[in-house]
């Protein structure tokens, strides 16, 4: 016996109950259940179809469908920041790599002749750059999301992941730069802060600007089953 | 049932091998091959083959593919290039640790 198509949606409804929110994860838990689902069947054909998902739900253990998830998740911020790094890396080649050595050049200079009242600055325009832009992503997602009736784990990863973390390091740098900095920097502190300041803006940049500009192609390469459905 | 722990470590090695014969298969196939291969003696659980299929899948060693059967999407997963490469040296290591827990478990002693 083979399960209906409404029973199918219960299956996703299943999922979204049990903390599931992304389509592509959704699937492939479904069809699992589905599968066991027939199998089970194959044994005791007078089941209910809610008696015998709930005895496939059983066998993922206590924690349900988390581990799956959480290891779903794992998969793809790592793939994340393959795809950032892939982006990033031309900044460091020819031609782009002039535009992020004159950003270098101008956070040292500046380091230099205005010391930790640049360095402040600079970091609070990075940061209000990025918080302004992630709160725009965030509203720009949940219209997509609302657009498209499906949530992706590699979308929402894109638009508001791993963002956020690059925030933490920023705002962290704050305490870093009071501790050890000197009142006026010499060549070695501004060296470091000049490169630590440049890694941010093509962090940020690439986090918040490219990567969500791209973000239909990457999921149509990412995904065999977006332009499916 | 046997006891899981022992085999714990091996599911990747496992997955690559049912690969390299079975061309593509989805998650569930997975589980009942082995079930059935190994006559109930070792099944794999939901919560341990999905993470062990997506960290394969995250290191380049399988490629997936998505098909519509029976009202839904099954996604299938197959070897890649390096997945293959992989297998092949997996199940070299897999034959090592054999001879070496086989010397361990049951040593055979010769007067040489």
């Amino acid at each position: 016996m083979k399960l209906t198509k409404e029973q199918i949606q219960q299956l996703y409804k299943f999922t979204r109950q049990h903390y599931v929110e992304h389509f592509d994860v959704q699937t492939e838990l479904v069809d699992h259940l589905a599968n066991d689902i027939e199998q089970i069947w194959k044994e005791k054909p007078n089941l209910s179809f809610e008696h015998a998902r709930d005895i496939s739900f059983k066998k993922f253990g206590v924690f349900g469908f988390m581990d799956v998830y959480g290891a779903r998740q794992g998969t793809l911020q790592k793939k994340y920041i393959k795809i950032l790094w892939q982006h990033a890396k031309d900044w460091f080649k020819l031609p782009k790599i002039i535009a992020t050595f004159t950003f270098f050049y101008f956070f040292y200079k500046g380091l230099i002749q205005f010391g930790d009242t640049f360095a402040l600055s600079v970091l609070v325009v990075l940061i209000l750059f990025g918080l302004v832009k992630h709160i725009l992503l965030l509203q720009k997602v949940k219209k997509r999301q609302k657009l498209n009736g499906k949530k992706w784990l590699l979308e929402d990863i894109i638009f508001k992941g791993l963002f956020l973390g690059g925030g933490m390091i920023g705002i962290n740098l704050f305490n870093i730069i009071n501790i050890s900095s000197p009142k006026v920097y010499n060549t070695y502190w501004a060296i470091f802060y000049a490169a630590i300041f440049t890694i941010m803006v093509v962090y940020v940049y690439m986090s918040a600007v490219v990567l969500p500009q791209k973000a239909e192609n990457l999921l149509v390469e990412n995904y065999p089953e977006y332009k499916l459905v | 049932m046997g006891n899981q722990k022992l085999y714990k470590g091996s599911l990747q090695t496992i997955i690559l091998k049912l690969l390299a014969k079975n061309e593509k298969m989805y998650g569930y196939e997975i589980t009942q091959k082995v079930k059935e291969l190994t006559k109930g003696e070792l099944s794999i659980t939901e919560g341990a083959l999905y993470p062990a299929l997506h960290k394969l899948e995250a290191e380049g060693f399988l490629d997936v593919e998505v098909a519509k059967v029976d009202n839904r999407l099954r996604k299938y997963y197959k070897l890649t290039k390096n997945g293959t490469k992989e297998t092949v040296n997996r199940l070299a290591e897999m034959e090592e640790f054999l001879k070496t827990m086989q010397q361990i478990v049951n040593p055979k002693f010769s007067l040489e």
